[in-house]
C-alpha cells in the first residue's frame, strides 16, 4: 500500500502537466456541481421557510353559530398538516379592514351593518407545505356546509412548485451530466497514464505482480486528481459566494438571504476523489494487462 | 521441477515448439542450445508464462499450466527468477530501486527488503552501485543487475535467456560463475544460449532444439 502510495505521488510529479489539466478540468467541473448544489441548498431553504407566511383563509357562512365555529375550530386542530389557527369574528374583520384602509377608511362610514364574513386563518406545517396535502386539506373545508370559500395563495404554491422542480430536475441533470464528465477526464487521464507506463507495467508482470498491485496506484492516482479538482471546485465556489456576499450583495440585498454551508465546501473534494476513482476504475477494468 | 509434456506452439502458420518432451529435476543446471529461430526464447516464455501452449502441458514447481487461473499466475512467477536477454530493468529507478521492485511486489517489508538487495549485490559484485541509474551502468553491469533483480526473491527457478550475449568474454564468464554460485545453493536454472562455448566440456545437461524439435537432450 505503501509502496502504491509512492509510485502513485512519483507518478503525479512526472507527468505533472497532463496531471495539472485534468486537475484544472475537475475543478472545473466541480465548481460547476458546487454552484448547483449551493443554488439547491438555498432554493430549499427559501421554499422550506415559505410554510411560516403562507395561509389558508376560510370563510364561514354568515350566521354561522358558535357551536359551528368550535367544532370546525377543534377539527382543524386534529388535522395533521395544520400547525396553528386563529379566528377572527366579523367584527374583528372589519376593525382589520378599517386599520389596513388607513386615510381610505372613510369608504366604510356609510355601512348599516356589516358585510364582512367570520373567518379561520390557518398556519401550516412544514411538512404540510406540499401541493396534494394543501389541495386535499382545500377540497376538505369546501366540502363543509358552513363554508363559504376558502382562499389561499393557489397560484403563489404553483408557481413555487413548477419552479423548484423545474430546478431540481435540471439540477440532477446537470450534476449527472458532469458527473460523468468528470468521470471521462479521469477515465481518459488514468488511460492515458497507463499507456505511458505500459512497459513498466509489463515487467511489473514478469516480476510477478498481480492485477490489484498494478491497478492500485492508478487508483490512488485518480482519487487524488479528482480530490484536487474538488478543492479546486471548492474553493471557486466559497470565492464566488465571498464575491457575491461582500460586493454584489450592496447591489442586490435580495441576495443576501443566500448561505454556503461550508458543509458543501468540504464535500466537493470527497465526491471529486470519489468520482476519480470510479473513473480510474472503469479504465482499468476496460484495460487489457 | 519443469515438465512438458507433448508441448507444441504456434504463431500464426509458423511451429516455434513441436511436441516437446522432457523433465527438469529440482536444482538441475540445464542449456538449451540451437540456432536462432530454434524455439529457445519460446520454451522459456512458456515456463514463465508470457505465452500459453497451443496444445500439450506444462508442470512448473506443482502447478499445471492447463488447470492454472490467470489470477494464480503472478504467484507462479513469484517462484522463476527471469533474466531477460533485454534485461527489462526500469530506466527511471535507481538499481536498488529495481531489485528491491521484486520483492516490493511480494510485499516484503522495506527492512528486510534492504538486507536481501544488499545480499543480492554483493552476489554480483555491484554493492557499490547502489544509487546509479542503468543508463550509467555498462552491458555487463546491467546483466548483473538483473540476475541480481531475480534471485533477489529466492526463486525455485531462474531462467536465463542469452545471458552472455551481448558481453565480452571476461564478462561473459564471470555471469556464469555467478549462475554456478546460484545453482550450488539449489536453484534449478535453465539458460537459453547458441553459444556453445558456454557448456563445452563442462558435463552439464544440454537440451538441443533445432525447427521447433527437441533434437538432443545429452551432457554438453
Amino acid at each position: 500500500m505503501i509502496y502504491s502510495i509512492k509510485l502513485a505521488l512519483k507518478s503525479l510529479w512526472f507527468e505533472k502537466w497532463i496531471h495539472m489539466l485534468t486537475v484544472v478540468t475537475i475543478g472545473v467541473g466541480l465548481f460547476v456541481l458546487g454552484l448547483i448544489f449551493f443554488s439547491l441548498y438555498n432554493i430549499e431553504g427559501i421554499t422550506s421557510r415559505l410554510p411560516e407566511r403562507f395561509s389558508v383563509t376560510v370563510f364561514l357562512s354568515a350566521g354561522t353559530g358558535n357551536r359551528e365555529i368550535n367544532q370546525l375550530r377543534v377539527r382543524l386542530r386534529e388535522d395533521p398538516i395544520v400547525k396553528r389557527i386563529k379566528y377572527i369574528s366579523k367584527e374583528a374583520a372589519l376593525v382589520e379592514l378599517r386599520t389596513s384602509l388607513k386615510d381610505a377608511a372613510y369608504i366604510l362610514e356609510g355601512l348599516d351593518e356589516n358585510p364582512l364574513l367570520p373567518s379561520i386563518e390557518i398556519r401550516l406545517k412544514e411538512n404540510g407545505f406540499d401541493k396534494k396535502k394543501v389541495e386535499g386539506l382545500i377540497n376538505r373545508l369546501k366540502s363543509l356546509r358552513d363554508v363559504d370559500d376558502v382562499v389561499y395563495g393557489e397560484n403563489l404554491l404553483g408557481t413555487i412548485y413548477t419552479i423548484r422542480n423545474a430546478v431540481k430536475t435540471i439540477s440532477a441533470g446537470v450534476i449527472l451530466l458532469f458527473s460523468m464528465a468528470i468521470i471521462f477526464v479521469c477515465y481518459s487521464t488514468v488511460k492515458i497514464l497507463f499507456y505511458r507506463r505500459k512497459e513498466e507495467i509489463e515487467i511489473f508482470k514478469l516480476l510477478g505482480a498481480t492485477k490489484g498491485f498494478i491497478r492500485l496506484p492508478f487508483l490512488i492516482e485518480g482519487g487524488t486528481l479528482g480530490f484536487l479538482g474538488g478543492l479546486l471546485g471548492g474553493a471557486g465556489t466559497y470565492v464566488l459566494y465571498r464575491f457575491i456576499n461582500g460586493t454584489v450583495i450592496s447591489d442586490f440585498p435580495i441576495l443576501g438571504v443566500m448561505h454556503m454551508p461550508l458543509g458543501l465546501v468540504a464535500a466537493l473534494p470527497a465526491g471529486g476523489a470519489i468520482l476519480g476513482i470510479i473513473g480510474s476504475t472503469i479504465a482499468l477494468g476496460r484495460l487489457k494487462f | 521441477m519443469i515438465g512438458f509434456k507433448d508441448v507444441t506452439r504456434i504463431y500464426d502458420n509458423m511451429t516455434a515448439l513441436r511436441k516437446v518432451n522432457f523433465g527438469i529435476g529440482k536444482g538441475e543446471f540445464v542449456y538449451i542450445t540451437g540456432p536462432s529461430g530454434a524455439g529457445k526464447s519460446t520454451l522459456l516464455k512458456l515456463i514463465y508464462l508470457a505465452e500459453k501452449p497451443d496444445e500439450g502441458t506444462i508442470s512448473i514447481a506443482g502447478w499445471e499450466t492447463d488447470t492454472l487461473r490467470e489470477s494464480a499466475i503472478p504467484y507462479l512467477r513469484r517462484n522463476i527468477g527471469v533474466v531477460f536477454q533485454d534485461f527489462k530493468l526500469l530506466v527511471n529507478r535507481t538499481v536498488y530501486d529495481n531489485i528491491a521492485l521484486a520483492l516490493r511486489i511480494r510485499g516484503f517489508g522495506e527492512t528486510e527488503i534492504k538486507g536481501r538487495v544488499q545480499d543480492a549485490l554483493k552476489l554480483v559484485g555491484l554493492r557499490h552501485k547502489n544509487d546509479n541509474f542503468p543508463a550509467a551502468l555498462s552491458g555487463g553491469e546491467q546483466q548483473r543487475i538483473t540476475i541480481a533483480r531475480a534471485i533477489v526473491g529466492e526463486p525455485t527457478v531462474l531462467l536465463a535467456d542469452e545471458p552472455t550475449g551481448n558481453l565480452d568474454v571476461d564478462n561473459a564468464a564471470g555471469i556464469m560463475k555467478i549462475f554456478k554460485e546460484i545453482n550450488a545453493k539449489g536453484t534449478t536454472i535453465l539458460i537459453a544460449t547458441h553459444n556453445r562455448e558456454l557448456f563445452r566440456n563442462t558435463g552439464l545437461r544440454v537440451l538441443w532444439f533445432d525447427n521447433g524439435n527437441l533434437v538432443a537432450d545429452k551432457e554438453g
